[in-house]
């Protein structure tokens, strides 16, 4: 038994040694995959992946499960580690799965979007942007055979300009600041501008705020 | 998002239980916790403490604040108070759902604290449906949401960011057509 534990204490310390800045636990892992599980859930558009995070959770738990094999099925101490993954599971398949919804939806655009960006800071990971190509042609291709090639000549292109459904990102969002934050402006008839103290909530305009969102300093509740 | 992510949200808070059982301490990924002595609080999530209750391997405590009276006396604040008031956790609804449901036979007085807090969640719902109505009328863009908890901005999310979205679609579409309402006009002005 003393084994697993070692092991997690292990896996707390490559994590740590992992990170420069220090202070990073298979704990505040957790925590920023939760924090990011919520943002994509309540943020209009994707959000940038967070799949090192995610990885490396997915890394911890199956070290998790390897020792587990050694402690014997249905010890009380296998069980709570087994109830813990399962949560954790929840939680990162939840994430993934909002962020395909969300690619499903506005595959067009999502597209167009991360063209403009850099390898680097493109917000698909690289499974999801192939995801992304492969449903878009995969429409396409549903199109042409299913009505498009039955059509007049001249209407047979398949016009993604057209067909681009963008998120409205005017939507309003629940948010809680994780800092001082001033002089953000929130656009109406007249701009206003305001500021939040750390910890308080907020309803607003997405737009507003969205930077703040990928940046972290904002949490979307 | 459905409420039991809401209340999946609220089964990390710690709880206070008494096992009946010798274990050591248990690392978890989201946090140590034990060591476990037959007899001696210790505190846990409250999911894993639900299921050692399930398997009648503890007993629960409760928090600090489930005490009918600091309840009753929380229930007087709001109900004076114009602005919500602080509440005792970010969770204090599914909590108490959650952990009286588990276990009623180890909290005293369950039942009066079951309606003590319902009381509260009762007084705090009309007070947001009357600051929502006041809030949509006045034609804010934003507003302040301070010590409302969890549950409660999940139970007004169907509805108020909704009701805002609208109008702002609302709002646009009056200003593209008063933007084209003017160029006309200025069109027929020069016409004359």
């Amino acid at each position: 038994m003393e084994e697993v534990d070692e092991v997690v204490e292990e896996n707390a310390e490559f994590l740590e040694e992992s990170d420069e800045d220090g202070g990073v636990t298979a704990q505040s892992v957790l925590q920023d995959i939760e924090n990011a599980w919520l943002n994509e859930k309540f943020a209009p558009e994707i959000l940038p992946h967070q799949s090192d995070a995610v990885e490396c959770m997915l890394q911890q738990i199956s070290h998790m499960e390897d020792n587990m094999k050694s402690l014997g099925k249905g010890s009380m101490k296998s069980l709570i580690h087994q109830m813990e993954i399962n949560r954790i599971r929840f939680i990162i398949s939840s994430y993934l799965r909002c962020r395909l919804e969300k690619i499903e939806q506005y595959a067009m655009h999502i597209l167009t979007e991360e063209a403009q960006r850099g390898r680097e800071d493109g917000y698909l990971s690289s499974d999801e942007l192939r995801f992304a190509k492969d449903y878009l042609s995969s429409i396409e291709l549903l199109f042409r055979t299913l009505a498009l090639q039955h059509m007049p000549n001249v209407l047979q292109k398949f016009e993604i300009e057209t067909m681009t459904v963008k998120p409205n990102i005017h939507a309003h969002v629940f948010l809680r600041a994780n800092k001082r934050i001033t002089g953000i402006i929130v656009p109406g008839t007249v701009d206003e501008e305001v500021d939040f103290e750390e910890g308080s909530q907020h309803i607003v305009q997405y737009s507003a705020v969205a930077d703040l969102v990928k940046n972290g300093d904002i949490q979307l509740i | 998002m459905d409420p039991n992510e809401v209340e999946f949200l609220g089964e990390k808070q710690l709880v206070s239980i008494v096992p009946n059982f010798n274990f050591d301490m248990i690392h978890l990924i989201s946090g140590s916790i034990g060591p476990f002595r037959a007899g001696l609080p210790v505190k846990i999530p409250i999911w894993l403490a639900i299921n050692l209750k399930q398997q009648h391997k503890c007993r629960i405590i409760g928090q600090e604040w489930m005490d009918v009276e600091d309840l009753k006396n929380i229930k007087e604040e709001e109900k004076k108070s114009k602005v919500f008031t602080k509440m005792p956790s970010n969770h204090y609804m599914d909590e108490v759902h959650m952990l009286l449901g588990a276990a009623s036979d180890d909290i005293p007085n369950a039942d009066e604290i079951r309606t003590a807090v319902k009381d509260i969640w009762d007084i705090r719902m009309s007070k947001l449906r009357t600051s929502i109505n006041a809030f949509l009328k006045s034609e804010g863009t934003h507003a302040k949401l301070d010590h409302l908890t969890a549950m409660e901005i999940n139970n007004v999310r169907p509805l108020l960011p909704h009701a805002l979205d609208q109008m702002v679609r609302l709002q646009q579409i009056g200003q593209a057509s008063a933007t084209a309402d003017s160029r006309e006009e200025s069109q027929n002005m020069s016409s004359i």
